[in-house]
C-alpha cells in the first residue's frame, strides 16, 4: 500500500528510490545478500555467483538490446574477449581491480568495432552479422594460442587482493555480487542521462531520432561499447570463478541464452534483467531436481535431463514471447499494482 | 601427379566438387528464401526442420521398415503438418511483432525441437540407407563422388519444380501476390493466411528432403540441426528474398567451402560462410538479388 | 516497452532479493543425502549426450554397474558400499564443471569422473588445491599423466601420443623395402584431438615416415567430400584418424573406397568401438588400430572379462554387445575400489596425497584379462597396448599384435 508518498522537489522524484519504503527495501536486500553465503552450503554460493556473472552478461544486452533495440547474438563472444583478456593480464601479476576494468575496456572495444556496420545495416541484418562475429570471434580464440591458449585453454590466477586469495566459491561472492549490484545501479542511472534517453529513441524510431538531432552512428557505436563492456567485465569474472576456461563456453547457445533471459525477465529494464538471470539460472536446477526425483521410477530419466532442458528452454522463450511479450517484469508489476492499494481495495 | 606447376586438376576437382555440393547448399536456402519471402521471418529453426525429415524418414524407413517411397510420403506429411502447426500456433500470434521477437520464436522453436529430437531418438549416429548411388563419376582424372552428384541433380530438380509452380500455377501466383503485397492481395480475394501457412508447409517439406539427403550422405543424428546455420551465408549473399539468389549464391559458397578446405585447411571452412556473411554485409547488404529495403517514417 | 513508472522498480528488488535470499537459504538441492555412514560416493560426470553421447553412456553405464557389482559380490571396499552418483556433461565444459562442484559440494566424494580431456586440464587446478579427491576422465592427453603436476589424476590407458607411437612403430615394422610408407593424419578439431599431433609428427621423423597430409575437421563432421579429395590426391599408405568416436570415420572410409584408396585406415581407443566398425560396412576391412583393452567378446584366459559379460548380459538384457567405453568404466571402477581399498587397509582417511601414495603402490597388478599384462601405475597411466585388426570373416575386430609396453 501506498501511503506518504510525495516529492517535494525535482531532484527527489528523478531519485532512482524516491521512497522511504524502497530505501527500507534495499537495505534489507543488502543485508540478506550479505549474509546469505553464512546460510547456504557451497553449491548454492556457486550457483548464486552464476547468476551474479549472468545478471552483469545480461544487463549488457539489455542496454544494447532492450533499450537501444540493437540485436546481438555475439554476446558470449565479447565475454569471452573479456575473459581472455583478465586471463592475460592476471597471469602478468596485475590484481583483479585492475583487470577487470581492462577486460570491460577490450570487450567494448572490440564491440565497437563490430557495432560499425550498424548505420548500414539493421535489424535481421544486424543479427546475422552478429552471428557471424560470434563464429568468428570463437575461431580466433580456438586458433591465437599464443595468447588465448588455442583449444587448450587459459588457466586463470586466483584474484587476490593485497595478497588476500579469493580461493573459494564464498570469496568469489563477494567480488562478484558487489561488482553486479554496481554495474546494475549504474545500468538503471544510464537511463536518467541524456545518453540513456537517445538510446531508447534510437530503439521506437531510429530515422525519427536522427531528425532530433542525435547522431545515430555516436550512439549506436556507445551502445555497443557499453553492452561489450558489461560483457567484458562478465567474463572476466567467468574467469576467474571457474579459475579456467576454454573457448568452448562462448558458443552462440550461450548468446541465445542471454537473449532469453533478456526476453522472459522484460526488455528494457534492469529489474527485468535480474529476474530474466535468475529465472533462467534456476530453472535448469529445478528440472535437475525434478528429473532426479523422477528418477526412481524412470532410470532413464537422467539420461535425457539435457535434451529437456533444452525442450524447456525452448518452450520457455516461445511461451513468453506469445503469451507474456513484456516478460515477468509484467507479471511483477500485475502483482505489485494489486497491493497498490491494499488492503482498502484488492 | 602433375609434377611441378600448379596442380590444375586438382583445382579443377576440388571446384568441380564444390560447385556440386553447393546444390544442397540452394536447395536448403530455397527453403529460407521461401519463408523470408512469405511471411518476412528468417527461421533460425530450419536446419531442426532437416533433421526432423531426416529423423522422420529414418523412423518410417529403417525402424519400421517402410518402403522407400512410402516412408518419403509419411515423412513430407508429417514435417507439412509440423510447419502447419508452428505456422498456425506459433508465428501468427507474433505477426506484427519487433523483430527481435520472432527471431527469437524461431532460436526457441529450434532449441525445442533440437531437444526433442535428442529426447526421443537419443543422441546417438544412425546409419541412414544410401539413397543416392554412390558410385563415383570420374570424368578424366577428377574424382567426383556420386552423391555429390546425384545431391546436386536431385536440388536442381527440386528448386526447378517449385520455380515452376510459382511461376504457372494458380496457388504458387497467389503465394508470390501475398509476398509482394497482403493487402492488395487480401484485397483482390487471395487468402493471404493460407497462403502464409502454405509457405511454411512448402519450406518444411524443402527443409525435410535436403535434411534426408544430407542424413543419407553422412550420418543421422542431432548434430544435423546445427548445419543450416552456415547456410545463412547463401541466403545473405544472394538477398533474401530471391530464389536466383539462393541457387547461385548457393554455387559460389559451396565453391568457397571445397576451395578453401582444399588449400587452407579444415578448420577455415568452417568460418568461410560467416567471413562471406561479414563481408557481404558491409559492401552490399542487399546481396546479389535482393531487392532494397525502403524505410519510412 | 514499458509504460509504467519505471522508478518504482527498483523498489521490487527488495522484496525480491530478501525473498530470494530467505528461499534459497533454506532450500536445500533434493538429493543432497548426505553418504550414510560409511558409504563411500563415486562420483561421475560423464558425456552421456551431447557430441560423445554414444561413449558417454557405456562410460556411465561401466562405472556405474561396477559399483553395483563390487558391493553385490565383495560388500563394497574394506566393508563400506560403493555409491555412484553419475550426472550428465553433455561433454560442454560448464556443465561438466557444475555437476563437478555440485557433488563435490554435496557429497566429498573421494573419487571423480570427469567427461573430457577439457575438463580434466581444467580442473586439474582445482582438484589440487581441494587435494580430497582422486580423479579420472576418459582423457588419455600426455600432459596428464604426470604425477608431480597432476598429482591427482591418473588415467586407464597410455597417454594418445603413446597410442599413435604404436601405431607408428608398426607401420615402420611391417615396411620394408626402400619406400618409406606414407602416413597421412586426420584429427579432430578438440583438445582431445589435438594431443597427440606434435608427438606422432615427431615420432614420425625419428622413424622417417613422411606425414603427406594432415586433415583437420570438426568433431561432428557432416560433408567430408572435399577433405576426401584432399586425402586421395596425397596418396598415403596409412591414414590415421585420431579425436573422433564414430562420425564421420565410417563416411571418410566409405568415401575413400569408393575413390579407389587403398591406403590402411587406423583409429585410437576411442574408435575402435565395434559400432563404430559395424558402421562402416563392408569398407571396414582393413581397419586396424590401438587399443589398450579386450573387446568383451574376448573373454578366453579372461576371467574378469567374462564377469562384466555376465553381468551386463543380467542388468542389461538389451545390451547384445559391450563395447569397449562400458569395459573402461568398469576398469577405471576397478582402480578406484583398488586405490580406496589401499589406503584404507593401511589405515590412512582417503585423502588427495594418500590416495596417490596408493595409486603408486600398485605394481603388477592383474585385472583379471582386461589388460593384456599386468598393471602398474607408478606413472599415473597404464602404459600398454595392442594392435587389432579386422577380421572379414568373424566380422570382429581380432588381435594383430601382441601386448605392447608403451612407457
Amino acid at each position: 500500500m501506498r501511503i506518504g508518498d510525495f516529492r517535494a522537489s525535482y531532484r527527489h522524484d528523478e531519485a532512482l528510490w524516491p521512497t522511504r519504503v524502497q530505501r527500507t527495501g534495499l537495505v534489507l536486500l543488502a543485508l540478506a545478500l550479505a549474509l546469505f553465503p553464512f546460510t547456504a552450503n557451497g553449491y548454492l554460493v556457486g550457483l548464486a555467483c552464476m547468476v551474479g556473472i549472468h545478471c552483469i552478461a545480461a544487463a549488457g544486452l539489455n542496454i544494447m538490446t532492450g533499450y537501444t533495440g540493437l540485436i546481438s547474438l555475439g554476446h558470449a563472444a565479447f565475454m569471452g574477449v573479456g575473459c581472455y583478456t583478465a586471463a592475460w593480464f592476471a597471469q602478468r601479476g596485475l590484481p583483479f581491480f585492475v583487470t577487470l576494468p581492462l577486460a570491460g575496456l577490450f570487450a567494448a572495444a572490440i564491440g565497437t568495432v563490430v557495432g560499425l556496420p550498424s548505420l548500414r545495416i539493421k535489424g535481421l541484418y544486424l543479427a546475422v552479422a552478429t552471428l557471424a562475429t560470434q563464429f568468428l570471434l570463437v575461431y580466433v580464440f580456438r586458433e591465437w594460442d599464443s595468447v588465448t591458449g588455442g583449444v587448450r585453454g587459459v588457466n586463470v590466477p586466483n584474484a587476490s587482493l593485497l595478497g588476500f586469495e579469493l580461493l573459494n566459491d564464498h570469496r568469489m561472492y563477494y567480488l562478484i555480487v558487489p561488482v553486479a549490484a554496481l554495474m546494475l545501479v549504474a545500468g538503471r542511472n544510464l537511463f536518467r542521462t541524456r545518453v540513456g534517453r537517445a538510446f531508447i529513441a534510437i530503439r521506437d524510431k531510429d530515422i525519427s531520432a536522427e531528425v532530433l538531432g542525435i547522431e545515430l552512428l555516436h550512439y549506436k557505436l556507445a551502445a555497443f561499447a557499453i553492452g561489450s563492456f558489461y560483457a567484458g567485465v562478465a567474463g572476466a569474472l567467468l574467469g576467474y570463478f571457474y579459475r579456467a576456461m576454454t573457448p568452448e563456453y562462448f558458443t552462440l547457445q550461450l548468446s541465445v541464452f542471454y537473449l532469453a533471459a533478456i526476453i522472459v525477465g522484460g526488455l528494457g529494464s534492469m529489474l527485468g534483467t535480474i529476474l530474466g538471470a535468475v529465472f533462467m539460472t534456476l530453472v535448469p536446477e529445478l528440472l535437475r531436481a525434478g528429473v532426479a526425483l523422477v528418477a526412481q521410477w524412470a532410470p532413464r530419466a537422467t539420461e535425457i535431463l539435457s535434451p529437456v532442458q533444452q525442450v524447456v528452454f525452448g518452450l520457455l522463450i516461445m511461451g513468453f514471447l506469445v503469451f507474456e511479450p513484456h516478460g515477468l517484469l509484467e507479471i511483477w508489476r500485475r502483482v505489485r499494482r494489486m497491493f497498490h492499494l491494499w488492503p482498502f481495495r484488492a | 601427379m602433375s609434377g611441378g606447376g600448379f596442380d590444375w586438376i586438382a583445382l579443377a576437382e576440388y571446384s568441380a566438387i564444390g560447385l556440386l555440393s553447393g546444390g544442397l547448399l540452394a536447395l536448403v536456402a530455397l527453403g529460407f528464401v521461401l519463408i523470408y519471402k512469405g511471411t518476412g521471418v528468417i527461421n533460425f529453426a530450419m536446419g531442426e526442420f532437416m533433421m526432423l525429415g531426416a529423423y522422420f524418414f529414418y523412423t518410417a524407413n529403417v525402424l519400421w521398415g517402410l518402403p522407400t517411397w512410402l516412408a518419403l510420403a509419411l515423412t513430407l506429411a508429417a514435417v507439412a503438418l509440423a510447419a502447419a502447426l508452428i505456422e498456425r500456433a506459433l508465428l501468427r500470434p507474433l505477426s506484427g511483432q519487433p523483430v527481435i521477437s520472432v527471431l527469437m520464436a524461431t532460436i526457441g522453436l529450434a532449441s525445442a525441437l533440437h531437444g526433442g529430437v535428442d529426447a526421443v531418438w537419443g543422441g546417438n549416429n544412425y546409419e541412414m540407407p544410401a539413397l543416392l548411388p554412390r558410385k563415383p563419376f570420374t570424368p578424366g582424372e577428377i574424382l567426383i563422388p556420386g552423391q555429390v552428384v546425384w545431391s546436386f541433380v536431385l536440388a536442381a530438380v527440386v528448386i526447378t519444380a517449385f520455380t515452376l509452380y510459382f511461376r504457372f500455377s494458380k496457388t504458387g501466383i497467389a503465394m508470390r501476390a501475398a509476398a509482394s503485397d497482403p493487402l492488395t492481395a487480401y484485397v483482390l480475394g487471395i487468402d493471404v493466411r493460407r497462403t502464409q501457412a502454405l509457405t511454411w508447409i512448402f519450406a518444411g517439406m524443402v527443409g525435410a528432403v535436403a535434411g534426408i539427403v544430407v542424413a543419407s550422405m553422412t550420418s543421422l543424428s542431432p548434430a544435423l540441426g546445427g548445419a543450416a546455420l552456415g547456410v545463412l551465408a547463401v541466403i545473405i549473399l544472394g538477398g533474401l528474398d530471391s530464389i536466383a539468389g539462393a541457387i547461385v549464391a548457393g554455387l559460389i559458397v559451396g565453391l568457397a567451402e571445397s576451395l578453401t578446405a582444399a588449400y587452407l585447411g579444415g578448420k577455415v571452412r568452417d568460418i568461410v560462410p560467416y567471413a562471406i556473411v561479414l563481408v557481404i554485409l558491409l559492401i552490399r547488404p542487399y546481396g546479389l538479388f535482393g531487392t532494397r529495403q525502403i524505410e519510412r517514417l | 516497452m514499458s509504460t509504467t513508472d519505471p522508478r518504482s522498480d527498483f523498489s521490487r528488488r527488495s522484496l525480491l532479493g530478501a525473498g530470494l535470499g530467505a528461499a534459497a537459504a533454506s532450500a536445500l538441492p533434493l538429493h543432497a543425502a548426505l553418504a550414510q555412514g560409511g558409504e563411500l560416493v563415486v562420483g561421475a560426470a560423464p558425456p552421456i549426450t551431447g557430441v560423445f553421447a554414444f561413449a558417454g553412456v557405456g562410460l556411465h553405464q561401466g562405472l556405474g554397474d561396477y559399483c553395483e557389482w563390487r558391493n553385490a559380490t565383495k560388500g563394497g571396499v574394506a566393508g563400506r558400499k560403493l555409491r555412484y552418483i553419475g550426472e550428465d556433461s553433455a561433454y560442454k565444459m560448464d556443465q561438466a564443471m557444475a555437476v563437478f562442484k555440485k557433488i563435490m559440494g554435496a557429497h566429498k566424494p573421494p573419487v571423480f569422473y570427469g567427461d573430457s580431456t577439457a575438463w580434466a586440464k581444467a580442473a586439474a587446478k582445482e582438484v589440487s588445491q581441494l587435494g580430497t579427491t582422486m580423479t579420472s576422465s576418459p582423457s588419455f592427453a600426455s600432459d596428464l599423466a604426470d604425477p608431480k603436476n597432476v598429482p591427482f589424476y591418473f588415467m586407464a590407458g597410455p597417454t594418445y601420443t603413446a597410442m599413435g607411437e604404436i601405431l607408428l612403430e608398426y607401420i615402420n615394422r611391417t615396411s620394408r623395402g626402400a619406400n618409406r610408407p606414407a602416413v597421412a593424419i586426420v584429427y579432430s578439431d578438440t583438445e582431445f584431438g589435438r594431443d597427440p599431433i606434435a608427438g606422432i609428427k615427431a615420432k614420425a621423423q625419428t622413424l622417417q615416415i613422411p606425414v603427406v597430409q594432415e586433415i583437420v575437421t570438426k568433431p561432428g563432421a557432416v560433408d567430408v567430400s572435399a577433405e576426401v579429395a584432399k586425402l586421395r590426391r596425397a596418396r598415403p599408405d596409412f591414414v590415421i584418424f585420431h579425436g573422433y568416436v564414430l562420425a564421420p570415420i565410417p563416411e571418410f572410409i566409405k568415401q575413400m573406397r569408393e575413390a579407389g584408396m587403398t591406403a590402411t585406415p587406423m583409429g585410437t581407443i576411442w574408435s575402435m568401438d565395434m559400432t563404430t566398425v559395424n558402421a562402416m560396412g563392408p569398407a571396414a576391412q582393413g581397419w586396424m588400430g590401438v587399443m589398450p583393452y579386450r573387446y568383451s567378446y574376448d573373454t578366453k584366459d579372461a576371467p574378469t572379462m567374462q564377469v562384466i559379460k555376465d553381468y551386463a548380459a543380467k542388468a542389461r538384457p538389451d545390451m547384445k554387445y559391450v563395447p569397449l567405453f562400458y569395459t573402461h568404466g568398469w576398469l577405471v571402477g576397478m582402480i578406484f575400489a583398488e586405490v580406496m581399498e589401499r589406503t584404507l587397509k593401511a589405515g590412512k582417511p582417503l585423502t588427495g596425497p594418500n590416495m596417490k601414495a596408493a595409486l603408486e603402490t600398485i605394481k603388477d597388478w592383474d585385472t583379471g584379462g582386461v589388460t593384456g599384462l599386468l598393471v602398474n601405475l607408478q606413472g599415473h597411466q597404464i602404459a600398454s597396448g595392442r594392435i587389432y585388426a579386422y577380421n572379414t570373416d568373424t566380422k570382429l575386430m581380432e588381435p594383430a599384435s601382441g601386448w605392447i609396453r608403451t612407457a
